[in-house]
């Protein structure tokens, strides 16, 4: 045990400033960085809206925002400025060049200019566009049908909540600007030091910063209180990386040092390039004393960095406020829209066009009713002087009906989808149980737009490190000598006492077997290029460092040779045990079957396994190994070969010590979350830049993989050609006919569809794996081959992608949006995410230790992995059905109440007259039908959480949009069709015969409006009833009060007070109390209820009866048993079992050995301090 | 590490039953023995009041005496409109086989008279109806101010178009002496029409008040000679007006034109067997609308079957 670890454990470098992020999260896609990095006081609502020329969405800007207006005018400024010049302590020389102060302004409005602005980007939303259109042909007398108030009221309660909304976001901006431009800085000024606030530093100025503060604006480094002017600083806020980053100042300026004389009399001149948002770019010249010394951006800290291991800095201020980096890189991002939307804006394309339809036919048959009748009707009601001949009436009348028959088109469904939207983000991040206490985070809806896509999810897209496991190696037993030791109690049975010290080595599984060396009392301390120091049990040793016989893929194994304190030299080897097994001497075959057989138990608990063993060396053939060593490292031809043959030479005839193994966690819930994932038919795909053996572990112990799946295919060709064939290999097997031309996917692209199409689902034979890493994925991402690679790779069941880089995993989700009609989720936590993140239609962030990049561009965070079925199977599968059941009911009921105004138009001459009191058509959308459908699509449940996470089957109808679309559509269309015949000629008939108990008649034009709109009510009222399936208090309250408000509001309105104010206003005088107290008028409501009612029901009540779906199966058996609460089904537990798996899953890079040997990194070592920190 | 302040308060939301989604609630099912009882429920309930509803209107007697064609040569006449002040009259005899006992409503029915015109039924002036602003024509169009400019009383394109045949039943006792049927042309409005939403301009006589207006273009004579005998109902304030002034619904439709006034004869209704004459001065007549004349006993209630 004590050599092994410590032969094994010291082995990992310790980088100097501690490369604190793992050595697979090196791979970092630059462009990201520079892109995405935000301010970290930027909220969610922040996400300024930028829409994309090529469509015209509906509801959004089409033109640019007033943002966009202050930010070309500081453009134009920046274009004017191609240099900067500056000089230190000189405000006033500075303020020639007019630069800003340090004052940043998220906030988009002030109190002045917020009504016109804020109104003049609402009217650039096409929606409201529309409608002020459509009041602006209401005020034309000539086609004028409607009142200008029933417009003007629900365009003007839309506007004023939308803009309520932007209010109180930027009143938070505002406040966020205020306290960040009222922190307090020192600034430097004649000799002393000024406390001074953020907003009032100037370019020029001099400031101090001390430790873990923020740096206040773009400085130039100039001293610190390290040696050298070195100054470390953490960037998270800027790029998402939290390793510590070291800035060095010029020696000329770090001799100042902070002496604040010296500091207050530099007058050195700064010429240097404009502001710009490239992060890791600057240059310039400071000329100081006659003398020029070039700048670079590594002697530039950048606002929103914190300065860290450093007492104090000096620097000087180069950009303020909006021309630092990080202003320049924020505030923008795509905005992204769902399905719905999309569908939405076809919808409403549809609903102008039979809109359009309708008031063609209603302006033809006006034409020929004037002809006919209304041409000898004049005696009684002459034409307007305008109007010529009738088909100068149908013209207009065509535009009287394109006003009245525009509540097709809902004003407030926007506004609704809306609210609708953020009232279900909020449910998100009010959800205790996806509250992770640890790190005190909630689930965050950072985006309140996409909701009701994460009930659609098709695809996963999951990073590995950090999203499925933690990213904490935790080593948890070994086998020394063929004894099993576990970890964490010494010999004598005692916990072990965890000291202070922390490594950041370059692969987590190092970390983890140092760290557990430390905890034994092997203490690794430091090193250098030569030697390495380790306590071991309180006794300090020196080892001599002679060779690293460095790790690559193929050996699968690395060792070092050290020359111990008592002069023997030793190897020590550690590897994957298929490969050492073959090493090692022919003395030890027993212990290795006794160690072989503790790996099998090590595999079977999922840990990641390693042998160690170790051979001494005598000096001699040392010496002559050495040599030959030397000279393979110099030869030209075949080095690698050569090399690796010196290294055979030694890692041979080795004794073995044992076998570690080590917990690469997985995080809390992840097989059960993959598992209840799989059966709610979402695939999930692991996208990883780690090793393909790490990748299938991990894809194994978290059920992305099962043992008893039907086949995994590995692509590994390294050119297009066997990339093709392994994937026609994969596919064949999956399902032969795919290949035949018969096929219809294949005769389908053989006949070369335009862009863009879709490749239908296809069914494989059965559950198959596949595994591909990045390299033939470059191949297979090619124009060819992506339709192959998506057939094959869409079939499978779990796919796993290693060895990615953060483009190519963007590509794999742009591939799949571009094909496949499906709803793609990414899930990530690291830089290297990002991008994966910002492609897909969802992105997920995991807030975990990788700073906040992934997050900033999430569209959700969450802090766990499992948190992401409840996120998806409960928040999001409720959102889809809520939103579908909203906009099913919403279209229905603007339906039923325009299209009687069409049915009406064949009695009354075609002359535009509306069915309904202006007054109800005003309110009908906004007051008397709103809050119903609100409750419902707030508060609805069709099962309980329970229920939908028991039952991820339920998921289902979501992935395929099968409860709106635009069969659907057609479908609320048709229903509001009847309803408006029923409701329509069901009064029309009966109130043509009736007549009151005094002989009165009844069937006048206002009695008919108040029954025809009651009835409607009652009818838009039941039908809602009958969707809300969970009836809280609210619901009643809201259904049933806003039924009992109309009849409220309508005995005010009818009311004589008001009526005898305004008599030409409000003209229905005394109708409700004349009309509402008949009995037949009620009879006529009950009737049209049942009649419009009575079919819905026996639909939604026959059609699981007679063509059950499979959902219909579920929610049944769910019914029976919340009738009958038995005990529920147990959910199967799931099994553990998994066969040995050689693992040599290190996350480690080649190329390590050579650098520690060269010495490059330890040029620093004055600074031994930072080669471990102290957690704090 | 960062911002200790923050972190020191926890963020673990609310435990609320709306936070959580977990507020007590109901959960609507449609259960086979729901359904079912639902329908059949209702189904006995419409089949009960349909049977009602059948019973009740077999009470009521109905009589239409269509009179255009007639008075066909009074309709030719009224073609030409420069004959719009010409009288012309016919009757029509028509048979009461039975007695039509009770109350008795005599209405106007018109055919194809588009009552619902958009801006037909805007033609009005409801703040001078109240007699508040007799000036006040502005909706009126076309009809608010004559070609003198002085405004219209009552202006609109309904005021003009007012229904001013006279009809009177008579009543065969003996086949030579008609007796005139005794008819109640009040209490033929809403309660709320004639009280609240109608009133003439307060002045003791209503030719004074109506000053300053002039007479709709095809009225023959002004608005306060309306019902010179009965104050009450002279005016804005004449029940046949303010019948007329609620316009209907639809382009075919009838209106209460008078009560039958249950005196001598008449106690118990119309009794049947003998001939009534039916005599229409009809002094206003289009062509196209059809017009009859609507007898009809109590009340007719609408029918109500079961679906």
């Amino acid at each position: 045990m004590r050599e092994g670890v410590v032969g094994g454990g010291t082995l990992p470098l310790t980088l100097p400033w501690g490369a604190r992020a793992p050595a697979q999260k090196a791979l970092r896609w630059r462009s990201v960085k520079l892109t995405s990095a935000r301010q970290w006081w930027c909220f969610s609502e922040m996400k300024y809206i930028k829409c994309f020329i090529s469509e015209i969405p509906w509801n959004y800007s089409w033109y640019y925002s007033a943002m966009s207006l202050v930010e070309s005018q500081s453009e134009d400024r920046q274009s004017e400025e191609q240099v900067r010049y500056l000089q230190a302590n000189s405000r006033e020389l500075n303020s020639t060049f007019g630069y800003p102060n340090n004052t940043i302004k998220t906030s988009r409005y002030s109190v002045f200019n917020f009504l016109p602005l804020n109104l003049f980007e609402q009217f650039q939303r096409l929606a409201n566009a529309y409608f002020l259109i459509l009041l602006f042909l209401q005020l034309i007398p000539q086609i004028s049908s409607l009142a200008w108030y029933t417009t003007v009221i629900p365009l003007m309660v839309v506007l004023s909540i939308t803009a309520v909304k932007d209010a109180i976001d930027d009143v938070k901006r505002h406040q966020n600007d205020n306290h960040v431009n009222n922190r307090s800085v020192l600034v430097v000024m004649n000799g002393r030091i000024k406390e001074d606030k953020w907003m009032n530093i100037q370019v020029g100025d001099i400031i101090k910063l001390k430790n873990n503060q923020p740096v206040t604006a773009d400085v130039l480094l100039l001293s610190s209180s390290e040696p050298y002017g070195l100054t470390y600083i953490e960037t998270a806020e800027l790029d998402g990386e939290t390793n510590l980053k070291v800035k060095q100042s010029i020696s000329v300026t770090s001799n100042l040092e902070d002496n604040l004389g010296l500091l207050s009399s530099f007058d050195g001149k700064v010429r240097c390039e404009s502001p710009n948002n490239k992060l890791d770019k600057f240059t310039g010249i400071l000329t100081f004393k006659g003398k020029n010394y070039t700048l670079d951006h590594d002697k530039l800290l950048l606002r929103g960095c914190i300065i860290r291991n450093t007492d104090w800095c000096y620097g000087l201020v180069i950009y303020t406020g909006p021309d630092t980096k990080l202003m320049q890189n924020c505030g923008k991002s795509t905005f992204k829209r769902t399905h719905m939307d999309h569908l939405l804006n076809v919808l409403v394309l549809w609903i102008f066009l039979f809109l359009g339809g309708m008031c063609f036919i209603l302006a033809i048959g006006h034409g020929i009713w004037e002809n006919k009748k209304g041409y000898y009707f004049q005696d009684f009601l002459p034409w307007e002087e305008y109007v010529s001949s009738s088909v100068v009436s149908a013209i207009l009348t065509f535009w009287s009906y394109f006003i009245i028959l525009n509540t097709m088109v809902p004003i407030s469904l926007y506004v609704s989808v809306e609210i609708i939207r953020l009232g279900n983000s909020c449910y998100i991040n009010w959800d205790r149980k996806m509250y992770y206490a640890p790190k005190n985070t909630p689930a965050q809806a950072r985006t309140t737009t996409l909701n009701e896509e994460l009930g659609q999810v098709k695809y996963v897209f999951s990073d590995k490190t950090g999203t499925l496991t933690q990213n904490i190696m935790i080593f948890n037993k070994c086998s020394i000598n063929g004894i099993i030791y576990g970890y964490g109690y010494d010999k004598n049975g005692q916990r072990v006492e965890v000291s202070e010290l922390v490594y950041q080595a370059q692969s987590p599984d190092e970390g983890a077997l140092v760290t557990a060396a430390r905890n034994f009392g092997f203490v690794f301390r430091s090193r250098t290029s030569e030697t390495i120091m380790v306590v071991e049990m309180g006794e300090t040793k020196v080892y001599q460092l002679l060779a690293i016989l460095d790790f690559s893929n193929v050996r699968k194994r690395m060792s070092v040779i050290v020359r111990t304190p008592e002069d023997r030299v030793m190897l020590f080897c550690k590897g994957a045990d298929t490969i050492l097994c073959q090493l090692l001497h022919p003395s030890c075959r027993s212990l290795r079957d006794v160690t072989m057989e503790h790996l099998d138990d090590f595999a079977f608990e999922g840990l990641r396994t390693l042998m160690v063993a170790y051979r001494e060396v005598d000096n001699a053939f040392y010496q002559a190994w050495s040599k030959k060593h030397s000279e393979a490292c110099l030869s030209l031809e075949n080095r690698e070969d050569k090399i690796s043959d010196v290294y055979r030479e030694m890692e041979k005839d080795l004794m073995l010590l044992g076998a570690t193994a080590i917990e690469d966690k997985l995080q809390d819930g992840v097989p059960e979350t993959i598992t209840t994932l799989n059966k709610a038919k979402i695939k999930i795909w692991v996208l990883t830049g780690d090793k393909q053996e790490t990748a299938v572990n991990i894809a194994y112990a978290c059920n992305i993989f099962e043992e008893e799946m039907d086949g995994i295919f590995i692509v590994e060709g390294k050119n297009d050609e066997t990339v093709r064939q392994e994937l026609r290999l994969a596919r064949k097997k999956m399902k032969p006919e795919s290949l035949l031309e018969s096929d219809p996917v294949n005769t389908y692209l053989n006949t070369k569809p335009q862009m863009p199409f879709r490749i239908p689902e296809e069914v494989p034979n059965g559950n198959y794996g596949l595994i591909i890493n990045g390299y033939s994925l470059a191949y297979a991402l090619e124009g060819n081959l992506e339709l192959e690679l998506l057939r094959t790779v869409c079939m499978c069941k779990g796919v796993i992608c290693c060895r990615m880089t953060p483009l190519q995993k963007a590509q794999v989700v742009e591939l799949m949006k571009r094909y496949k009609e499906v709803v793609t989720l990414a899930i990530g936590d690291g830089a290297n995410d990002v991008s994966m993140i910002k492609a897909a239609h969802i992105g997920v962030g995991i807030t975990g230790q990788e700073g906040m990049q992934a997050m900033l561009n999430s569209d959700y965070a969450i802090s766990q992995f499992c948190y992401l079925q409840r996120l998806l199977l409960v928040h999001g599968r409720w959102s889809y059905n809520r939103m579908c059941k909203f906009l099913s009911y919403f279209f229905y009921k603007n339906f039923a109440f325009t299209l009687m105004h069409f049915w009406y138009a064949f009695f009354s001459g075609f002359s535009a007259q509306t069915v309904y009191d202006t007054w109800f058509i005003t309110f009908y959308n906004l007051v008397y039908t709103s809050l119903p459908v609100l409750s419902l699509s707030l508060f609805d449940q069709d099962v309980n959480e329970t229920w939908s996470l028991r039952f991820p089957e339920l998921y289902d109808p979501g992935q395929h949009n099968l409860y709106f679309n635009k069969k659907e559509f057609v479908k609320c269309l048709v229903r509001g069709i009847y309803s408006s015949f029923v409701l329509f000629f069901i009064p029309m008939k009966t109130i043509h015969n009736s007549v009151h108990s005094d002989g009165k008649e009844i069937s006048d034009y206002q009695s008919f409006s108040l029954l025809v709109q009651t009835a409607l009510l009652c009818v838009v009222t039941v039908q809602i009833a009958l969707d809300t399936t969970y009836w809280t208090l609210i619901s009643h309250i809201f259904t049933w009060g806003s039924l009992g408000f109309y009849f409220c509001i309508l005995f005010l309105l009818y009311s004589d007070g008001l009526c005898l104010m305004f008599p030409n206003v409000f003209q229905f005088l005394g109708v409700a109390r004349n009309t509402l107290n008949l009995p037949q008028m009620w009879l006529i409501i009950i009737l049209s209820v049942v009649l419009c009612i009575l079919p819905v029901i026996g639909y939604r009540f026959l059609k699981p009866l007679f063509w059950p779906a499979d959902v219909d199966k579920i929610m049944n058996r769910i019914h029976l048993w919340t009738r009958h609460p038995l005990l529920p089904p147990t959910q199967t537990k799931l099994r553990h079992t998994r066969p040995r798996r050689s693992a040599y899953a290190f996350s480690h890079k080649q190329g390590f050995g050579a650098l520690i040997t060269s010495g490059k990194t330890m040029k620093d070592k004055v600074f031994k301090k930072n080669s471990f920190s102290f957690k704090k | 590490m960062k911002r200790t302040s923050e972190e020191s308060q926890s963020r673990l939301p609310d435990n609320s039953a709306l936070k959580q989604q977990q507020l007590p609630a109901y959960w609507l099912q449609l259960t086979a023995t729901g359904v079912l009882s639902g329908f059949f429920a209702t189904g006995v309930f419409c089949l009960g009041v349909g049977i009602i509803l059948i019973l009740s209107a077999k009470s009521i007697k109905e009589i239409e005496i269509k009179y255009t064609k007639i008075c066909g040569n009074c309709a030719k006449l009224r073609e030409d409109a420069t004959n719009f002040d010409k009288e012309c009259t016919c009757s029509i005899p028509f048979y009461l086989s039975e007695t039509m006992q009770g109350n008795v409503y005599m209405y106007y029915k018109l055919y194809g008279f588009y009552q619902n015109l958009y801006r037909y039924i805007l033609s009005r002036s409801n703040s001078q109806l109240m007699g508040t602003d007799l000036k006040d024509v502005g909706t009126c169009a076309p009809f608010s101010k004559s070609h003198d400019g002085t405004p219209i009383a009552p202006c609109g394109a309904i005021a003009n178009s007012i229904f001013n045949d006279t009809i009177i039943l008579s009543y065969n006792l003996n086949s030579s002496i008609p007796i005139e049927v005794p008819m109640l042309r009040s209490g033929i409005t809403w309660w709320t029409d004639k009280y609240v939403k109608f009133r003439n301009p307060r002045s003791k006589n209503l030719s004074i008040a109506f000053a300053g207006t002039t007479k709709p273009p095809s009225w023959a004579k002004p608005v306060y000679e309306l019902d010179q005998e009965d104050p009450e109902n002279n005016g804005f304030l004449n029940d046949d007006f303010i019948v007329w002034m609620r316009a209907a619904a639809f382009p075919t439709f009838k209106k209460l034109y008078r009560r039958l006034n249950r005196i001598q004869y008449f106690t118990e209704g119309l009794p049947a067997g003998l001939a009534y004459t039916v005599t229409g001065a009809v002094t206003w007549l289009a062509f196209f609308s059809m017009m009859a004349i609507h007898l009809m006993l109590k009340d007719r209630k609408m029918f109500f079957t079961e679906q």
